[in-house]
């Protein structure tokens, strides 16, 4: 074996190596992540999409009608008579307040919803509350351990009165004026 | 099914479920509606099924370069420093690959959506340090189970096995943070074991090490795959009143005294293993995990600030107090002294690996052609001034992208996440890695003192290449729940 096949060699194997890494960055170059669609995105735009919706409508199939209702008059927060904040009354993180938005709250695992309860019992996207005709309605996202509205579980959304206790997993809170 | 191929196409580019897969499928009220999500669910799991395993297939075929670039840096030792070519080492190197493929078709099975650039690239640093250690060998004149090359190929093996033994095991990695303090436990039984009186060992003046019979373990590195998931599961769970709560001062939010504690643990913790263990840079290593991993998880720049405040205190208490902090820090800063470089422990070793880093130039001597084993622990400590002067600063710049890759696929996979606790176990992982390369790294050439780790998936030694694998198939794994999770938004 010569010097000059050995230096020749050599070389080629510090090619490759590189070759190697640029073969690596190639492949990184299409995404290989792919795109994730913002689902969540999408639901902000039209918070009543897909939900079933008419509270005082008969329970049954009737109940569930998906197309969206943008015919509903969303009130102003300045104007509205109804709660205005959330108070955890117990659970992790009791004594937090929030303010509640002007159309929808999100609950939830996920740190995307606006109410982020991390514990056993709670789902991804456990459940949402709804301003609905001047009343904050609670709706159940069919979560796995389900949402309790003053001890009885919510399966259909319901109004939530003021000072009424709703319990996810372990945490429980009230809407207050 | 009445879809079309091009109809389901648009449905996996999309993965749009139809909307009434959000409106809930209320038990008993309605027959009807129920089924809508049913046939929904079906039809995902044909796309599913119809999704070509593209990520496999490139896998492979980086798989296939990556042992043939590891087969030729192996012949070319041999053509270097024996001038001719034995097929022994080269065969049970084959073996090696058998077992990676075996991973490959494994992960075809139970993580097929997992990341495909990870397993080719730590496959390629692995097999570039079987063969550098080989040559050392070489040098040496060792074989059989004396050499380290052959142990460290049995390792390899051994790690490959349980890697995948870990990804056919933990198939749904939420499943450990509901064993977060278990992972505590362990992983702080494994950073104390080696000072157990019959089983500790000390080597080369550390007590990181245990031993039964003639088998030696560095357990600490074990405790860092072990304290990441403790990490990632407990600030996912205290990272609220970590980060919302504390007065404002100076523009940063400093957080309370009493959530002071957890970082005052970790701190004595490393702390012990700086004063009873002697080694600087597992202490660095836990700490600096931890502080990144607070970092990630709460969003504020105090708990940074306050780590480091911290840090540096313990650095200067030890430099005043502990000798083999100050002979570390003395090595450094005035490594070509007379007295430092002849001193007992001084800066020789140091300086012997970068002069053969200077001896490697920009293109190096070429593999076998060096004399890498002038220098102490050239095989694990300071692999990678061997690698320098062999393949020159060209050679270890295309390592060191190969970590940078590894790294940053890890932190993508941490960002991309959809669970809180999968994103800060991914970061914290990638992080680890990327941490234990720049203080091994840094520590060679002479930009930090010196400190005794291992440099990741390269280096001698059983310990960090069985946790280096356990990290590797963590992320794939990691990697996998991303790409075959439902989309956000969807009811869990």
């Amino acid at each position: 074996m010569s010097e000059l096949t050995l230096l020749i060699l050599r070389l080629a194997f510090l090619a490759i190596l590189w070759l190697f890494v640029f073969a690596v960055v190639y492949a990184l170059r299409s995404d290989l992540f792919g795109h994730r669609l913002r689902r969540q995105g999408a639901d902000m735009t039209s918070p009543f999409a897909g939900a079933p919706v008419a509270v005082a409508a008969p329970p049954g199939a009737a109940a569930l009608i998906d197309a969206p209702t943008a015919a509903v008059t969303i009130p102003r927060a300045s104007d509205r008579k109804e709660a205005h904040r959330l108070v955890i009354t117990s659970g992790p993180k009791e004594g937090l307040e929030i303010e509640l938005p002007s159309e929808q709250l999100a609950i939830g695992r996920s740190s995307e919803s606006g109410l982020v309860i991390r514990d056993d019992y709670t789902s991804t996207h456990h459940a949402r509350l709804l301003l609905w005709n001047d009343g904050w309605v609670v709706q159940d996202l069919d979560s796995t351990n389900g949402t309790f509205l003053d001890g009885t579980r919510v399966t259909l959304p319901t109004l939530v009165p003021l000072n009424t206790p709703v319990t996810i997993g372990t945490t429980t809170f009230e809407l207050r004026r | 099914m009445p879809q079309t191929s091009a109809s389901l196409k648009t449905s996996l580019i999309g993965w749009r479920m139809p909307v009434t897969s959000s409106t809930k499928p209320v038990p008993v009220q309605t027959a009807t509606t129920a089924t809508e999500p049913r046939t929904s669910l079906s039809k995902t799991i044909r796309v599913r099924l119809r999704v070509p395993a593209r990520l496999r297939n490139l896998e492979l075929a980086l798989l296939l370069v990556a042992c043939g670039i590891v087969a030729f840096a192996i012949v070319l030792v041999q053509l270097g420093a024996l001038g001719h070519v034995d097929s022994t080492i080269v065969t049970i190197s084959a073996g090696l690959a058998v077992l990676v493929l075996a991973m490959h078709l494994v992960m075809r099975v139970v993580a097929p959506q997992a990341d495909p650039l990870i397993l080719p690239i730590i496959t390629l640093l692995n097999g570039v340090g079987i063969a550098e250690i080989y040559r050392i060998d070489i040098a040496y004149g060792a074989s059989g189970w004396d050499s380290a090359g052959i142990r460290q190929i049995v390792w390899t093996g051994m790690a490959i096995v349980i890697a995948i033994a870990v990804l056919i095991l933990v198939r749904n990695h939420r499943v450990l943070q509901r064993y977060r303090y278990i992972a505590m436990f362990t992983g702080v039984v494994l950073l104390l074991l080696p000072m157990l009186p019959l089983i500790g060992r000390t080597i080369n003046g550390a007590r990181v090490w245990i031993g039964i019979g003639p088998f030696s373990f560095q357990p600490g590195e074990l405790a860092k795959v072990a304290l990441a998931i403790f990490f990632a599961g407990y600030l996912v769970t205290a990272r609220d009143s970590l980060s919302m709560v504390g007065r404002k001062f100076l523009g940063m939010r400093l957080p309370r005294a009493r959530d002071l504690g957890p970082i005052l643990v970790v701190f004595a913790a490393s702390m012990i293993v700086l004063i009873f263990q002697k080694d600087l840079g597992t202490s660095l290593l836990y700490f600096g995990l931890f502080l990144v991993m607070l970092y990630v998880a709460t969003g504020r720049a105090s708990w940074i600030v306050l780590g480091l405040g911290m840090f540096a205190l313990g650095a200067l208490v030890a430099y005043k107090a502990l000798t083999y902090v100050n002979g570390r820090v003395h090595s450094w800063l005035n490594a070509f002294s007379a007295t430092n470089y002849n001193a007992k422990g001084g800066s020789y070793q140091i300086v012997q690996g970068i002069f053969g880093l200077a001896h490697g130039g920009m293109l190096g001597t070429g593999l076998g052609r060096g004399a890498p084993q002038k220098t102490p622990l050239a095989t694990s400590d300071f692999i990678f001034s061997s690698l320098g002067e062999e393949l020159g600063l060209v050679g270890i710049f295309a390592i060191l992208a190969l970590y940078l890759l590894f790294v940053s696929r890890g932190l993508r996979i941490g960002f991309t996440g959809q669970d809180d606790f999968g994103r800060l176990l991914g970061v914290g992982l990638a992080f680890v890695v990327a941490l234990q390369v720049f203080i091994v790294i840094g520590g060679v050439t002479r930009v930090i003192p010196l400190t005794g780790l291992t440099t990741p998936f390269l280096a001698a030694g059983g310990s960090s290449l069985v946790a280096n694998w356990i990290i590797a198939a963590l992320l794939l794994r990691l990697s996998d729940a991303i790409r075959s999770a439902p989309p956000v938004g969807m009811p869990a």
